[in-house]
């Protein structure tokens, strides 16, 4: 057998830049399987970061039904229990309550619908970027009785600036009576997500509530960070059902955007198309090259047949080219891959303000490199060469000697 | 010599090949026999049928019609790897040129049926030595072949064929690219070789030096045998 890998070995090399250019083909197909792989965590642990950096947290806790229905009397059962549970918990590290409802806004000048939002301005901190994204004044102060932020669209609408009077006109739980307030523009924030720029305010959460007609327990949702990212994503984490007693139910970021979750799945499929596009036309080169090399030496196995080579040991030495060429292919295609993936994870791609899967991206994309990356695909692409390589080594074993020498006897 | 052991008989061995769609008779009914030690030498015009001949007798391919015995076996019984394994015991090839496998060395080429048989490593060298000793290229064996002259090709492809004590040595146009004073040496040598080990040969060519050394010309004439004339 050593005499066959050492033939194969030798017969690549016969042809040094069709070896090469072979060998950079698949090598250049390896390292967008690798490139895009990376890319393709990037993108997701961009838009996870974004969908929940921003504002959402990587989990929600409220009463059921109340994301359906969003009626201001649904409130968290158990609000201070919940709390101090959520206080010993190690997994999370920060944790904020908000109170929510559809409200009107006046100025003088116009008026239009929005979402107010009654947040901690402390513990919100953590959690959105709200305070991260003002353009103009302040944040909250948390005896602000009278601050109100507002977004740069919902301000263009309404004609105001810092320090302007606006009013706000929400129903009352229960009663259903209007309740309307007045505060003053402390701050202008920017997010660049268009529904959020033109359809939210944030007042403070106790003025909020009064609003509302609730008690200082009555909250709608109690948003959450953990200490690694990835368990909102596990829903496995017996976290979920803990929380979700009380009348209570405790969800990871794939259910309040699952949009997003699908948009992941379609990525891991794609991820498979284009692998499997890359093989197909990986296996085409392979075939092609063996092929060209076997024609161009078609006297030559001739010979080998002639002078007693079994057909199955001319079939070990194609296999053993293909396997010699795929070895060639795995090692440039790894060096490619790691220098394009490594560069790209460095330098970043810009494809803020794209919004895709519900999901505006607001952060440089950056590639995420993993050992799984330079294993997984290589050793595929290893496997399916050797596999490609037994069509050709089968033609050159079941080729007659007489025919392939017929140019000589 | 006709006394000796019989190293192939053929019988009534036809050929047709088709020739798009049209039957061509390369071989009609030949009936051969050549015996051991023999320094045989087929000859005939182009198109005679003696690469034809030479393929069938050596396994390479089978007859239409008739039957091929190679040392008392007869081919047609055979699969693909016992030829291939008959070929690399009782066989030795030499073609015209290009017969060396131009990735492996002199002493690469040479030992790479021992390898293919099993041979152990130190006998292996042994007979290398020995047998490029035998042909004068003593010093060449690691050399590639396209670091050779063509004579220099040569010897190398008839050490490599007599290399495992072939019982037959076939030799297709053996001096057919070589000079008249390379292609007499070889030829001198591959008759001496033949004397002293009792090897047969058999040669297909229409080369007057090889005619004038073989010691039986068997003459084919549109597939046939014509004559068959013993020097001896």
């Amino acid at each position: 057998m050593l005499v066959f890998w050492k033939m194969a070995w030798r017969n690549l090399f016969r042809n040094k830049r069709r070896t090469l250019i072979a060998g950079t083909a698949i090598g250049i197909g390896l390292a967008s399987l690798i490139f895009v792989d990376a890319l393709i965590l990037g993108m997701e642990a961009n838009m996870v970061s974004s969908a929940t950096g921003t504002f959402l947290g990587e989990g929600q806790i409220h009463r059921k039904g109340y994301r359906e229905t969003q009626e201001v009397e649904l409130t968290i059962n158990q609000y201070e229990t919940v709390v101090q549970s959520l206080k010993q918990e190690r997994i999370v590290r920060h944790f904020t309550s908000r109170v929510y409802s559809f409200a009107m806004i006046s100025s003088p000048a116009n008026l239009t619908a929005i979402t107010l939002v009654g947040v901690q301005p402390r513990r919100e901190k953590y959690l959105s970027e709200v305070d991260e994204s003002l353009r103009k004044g302040r944040y909250l102060s948390p005896d602000g009785d009278r601050e109100i932020l507002i977004g740069s669209k919902l301000a263009d609408i309404l004609e105001v600036g810092l320090g302007d009077r606006v009013v706000v006109t929400v129903a009352q739980a229960q009663s259903g009576n209007l309740q309307q307030e007045m505060f003053r523009v402390s701050g202008i924030f920017q997010m660049n997500i268009p529904e959020m720029d033109r359809g939210l305010a944030f007042v403070e959460i106790r003025k909020a509530q009064k609003m509302f007609g609730l008690d200082s327990t009555a909250v709608h949702e109690i948003a959450l960070k953990f200490i690694e990212p990835s368990l909102g994503r596990d829903k496995n984490l017996p976290f979920w059902q803990k929380y979700s007693q009380y009348g209570n139910e405790a969800i990871g970021w794939p259910k309040i955007i699952p949009e997003l979750e699908a948009a992941f799945n379609l990525s891991d499929f794609s991820i498979w198309v284009t692998g499997l596009i890359l093989f197909g036309v990986v296996a085409l080169g392979i075939v092609n090259t063996l092929f060209m090399s076997l024609h161009e030496r078609m006297f030559e196995f001739g010979v080998l047949r002639a002078i007693g080579t079994r057909p199955f040991q001319t079939l070990i030495l194609v296999v053993f080219e293909a396997v010699a060429l795929g070895i060639i292919s795995v090692v440039l295609g790894n060096i490619l891959g790691f220098a394009v993936t490594y560069i790209t994870s460095l330098v970043g791609i810009d494809y803020t303000g794209i919004e895709f899967a519900g999901v505006t991206i607001r952060k440089i994309l950056y590639p995420v490199m993993q050992v799984r990356q330079f294993i997984y695909y290589p050793f595929w692409v290893f496997i399916l060469t050797s596999l490609v390589g037994l069509y050709p080594a089968v033609y050159a074993a079941r080729m007659s000697p007489v025919e392939a020498m017929r140019k000589s006897l | 010599m006709k006394n000796s052991e019989i190293v192939i008989k053929t019988e009534n061995v036809t050929k047709i090949y088709s020739d798009n769609g049209i039957p061509v008779h390369a071989l009609r009914g030949v009936d051969l026999t050549i015996h051991k030690g023999e320094f045989t030498a087929i000859v005939g015009p182009s198109g005679s049928g003696k690469t034809t001949l030479l393929n069938i007798i050596s396994g390479l391919d089978m007859p239409t019609e008739g039957r091929v015995w190679l040392n008392n076996k007869l081919i047609s019984e055979m699969s693909g790897k016992e030829l291939s394994d008959f070929r690399r015991d009782h066989i030795g090839f030499i073609f015209q040129a290009y017969n060396l496998i131009p990735v492996l060395t002199v002493e690469e080429n040479v030992e790479y049926i021992m390898l293919l048989q099993g041979v152990p490593k130190e006998e292996r060298h042994k007979r290398v030595v020995e047998i490029l000793k035998e042909v004068g290229l003593e010093g060449f064996e690691h050399r590639f072949p396209t670091q050779l002259s063509g004579g220099q090709q040569q010897r190398v492809a008839i050490a490599r064929a007599m290399v495992a004590n072939p019982s037959l040595i076939l030799a297709d146009e053996p001096t057919a690219n070589l000079d008249s004073q390379t292609g007499s040496a070889l030829l001198d040598k591959m008759r001496e070789l033949n004397e002293r080990t009792g090897m047969t040969f058999v040669f297909s060519t229409h080369d007057q030096m090889i005619m004038e050394r073989a010691k039986r010309l068997v003459v084919l004439k549109d597939g046939h045998i014509e004559k068959d004339l013993w020097k001896e």
